[in-house]
């Protein structure tokens, strides 16, 4: 046993982690692949999202690591020549098995987009639109007021609720898009980039916005931006490219792990800037 | 391997350079200390005390490059681990000048004492323990050597056994006052290099953190008693 082993061995032994707390899965993945037509994207992911928890994709671009997230949706469906091999678990069963509606997924597994991309509709039916489509019976009027009020927007454009959603700035049409995703009530908001067109100010406000709505939702954010990763999430993955370019997890954790203690050389070189 | 953050990194090195330069002056006024007391060479024992601003100017020039590397650089992982050592090191470094600087005020203090050489003796050979942990501390911090940190609280044991045994050698000077004017502050010198050599087994615990991401005590608690 080397120095190292030995002696975090005996320091783990002696210190208990009382952060510690049992996480239920929200989603996993096995063995996931993601082919565009001959080309493997994504390779032999096992990854497990947890319930009402932040979880990061890092990685340098064109890891796969947007690939991944729109498979979590079976997004990457409306794509021609994607295809996906391995599993995608959500309440026990694969989204891509037989007799799954992948609308319905959709429905429970939103998506939000890296720019801000409202209807060319009033800010009110933007967040009603999903609802109005799914058939909701309730009052329209209380799900647009409940959901602009978890996006952190029902204050700035309550009065304004029939002007169209363009007249907002860019941080407020990604707020309206968070809030159209969450009016159709899903369980987990997939976010790819989600404030990349944004200004430091309006990225902050997002960032916090996440934080609040993990209390309701389990959210899953691809972000170019590590800080924003050791900002905003609980669990990260950092995903990398073998030789063959195909996009592999490396590492997940904590994101206080990673950011202080990564297990895995790849990453402690890709978030020191030391690439290898 | 590409370097994306060059900069940075070089301002790391040059963070570790000034440490390490630190280290050296500290570890060499500890050295002189000595020596003044052992020969009553006063003037070498202010020059100690007046050297010890050197210290403290890299301490606050130290503190000053860590706030704006930690501010402008946000490090993570190694970088934020190294980082952290830093900011631990050179706080234990300036209280290692201290610690010289006490040893050097007190020589000026017993001038034209009457002496206890065996009580000399012990502290010389104090002296000549410590100042090669404070050597060996810092190679294991810039080579990122474990191992030879892990060696730091065997090569302190000896140090404490000669500190606990200081009280009983300065009672058996007896009731010669001159000797206890002399010999109590001999207490304080010992107190002193214990100390210095506890601040070489904490530069060694930094750099197991700084290799290993876990902090551990090298001594434990319940078996240390002479920290």
């Amino acid at each position: 046993m080397s120095d190292k082993q030995a002696f975090v061995r005996t320091a783990v032994a002696s210190s208990p982690n009382p952060d510690d707390m049992p996480l239920t899965s929200a989603m996993e993945t096995r063995s996931l692949n993601v082919f565009y037509g001959a080309f493997r994207a994504v390779k032999d992911v096992d990854l497990t999202v947890y319930d009402n928890q932040i979880t990061a994709l890092i990685g340098s671009s064109g890891c796969g690591k947007s690939t991944l997230l729109r498979s979590f949706n079976r997004m990457n469906d409306l794509v021609a020549g994607a295809r996906v091999d391995g599993e995608v678990l959500y309440h026990d069963r694969n989204i891509y098995g037989p007799g799954v509606d992948p609308v319905e997924v959709r429905r429970r597994i939103g998506m939000v987009f890296q720019k801000p991309n409202p209807f060319p509709k009033s800010i009110y039916d933007n967040v009603a639109w999903g609802a109005k489509v799914n058939g909701y019976k309730g009052s329209l009027d209380d799900l647009v007021e409940e959901a602009l009020g978890q996006a952190a927007l029902w204050d700035e454009v309550k009065d304004k609720l029939h002007q169209s959603g363009y007249s907002l700035s860019g941080g407020q049409q990604q707020r309206l898009c968070i809030a159209r995703t969450i009016a159709v009530k899903p369980e987990i908001i997939l976010m790819d980039e989600p404030t990349s067109a944004l200004d430091p100010v309006a990225t902050l406000r997002i960032e916090e916005l996440i934080q609040d709505l993990k209390t309701r939702y389990t959210i899953v954010i691809v972000t170019h931006n590590m800080q924003q990763a050791a900002r905003a999430s609980d669990f990260t993955a950092f995903l990398n490219m073998d030789e063959d370019r195909a996009g592999r997890v490396v590492e997940f954790g904590k994101t206080g792990d990673i950011f202080t203690r990564p297990e895995h050389e790849e990453t402690e070189n890709y978030i020191t800037g030391r690439f290898g | 391997m590409i370097q994306a953050r060059r900069h940075f990194h070089e301002e790391l090195d040059q963070l570790v350079g000034q440490l390490t330069s630190m280290a050296q002056l500290a570890g060499d006024a500890v050295g002189k200390a000595v020596h003044a007391l052992l020969s009553g060479d006063v003037d070498l024992a202010d020059l100690v005390v007046t050297e010890d601003q050197a210290v403290d100017d890299l301490y606050s020039s130290i503190h000053q490059a860590w706030l704006e590397t930690m501010a402008l650089q946000t490090p993570v992982a190694v970088d934020l681990r190294l980082m952290s050592a830093i900011l631990h090191l050179v706080v234990t470094l300036e209280r290692m000048g201290d610690q010289a600087t006490n040893i050097a005020k007190i020589v000026r203090s017993i001038e034209g004492l009457p002496q206890e050489p065996m009580i000399l003796e012990h502290l010389r050979e104090m002296g000549d323990l410590v100042q090669p942990m404070v050597s060996t501390a810092m190679e294991a911090f810039v080579r990122r050597d474990l191992g030879m940190a892990m060696r730091l609280p065997e090569m302190d044991e000896p140090v404490n056994r000669l500190n606990r045994s200081m009280a009983r050698e300065i009672a058996n000077c007896g009731r010669d006052h001159d000797l206890l004017e002399w010999a109590v502050p001999m207490l304080m010198v010992s107190r002193a290099l214990e100390r210095v050599g506890d601040q070489a087994v904490d530069i060694g615990e930094q750099v197991a953190f700084l290799l290993t991401g876990e902090f551990q005590e090298f001594t434990r608690p319940d078996t240390d008693d002479g920290r």
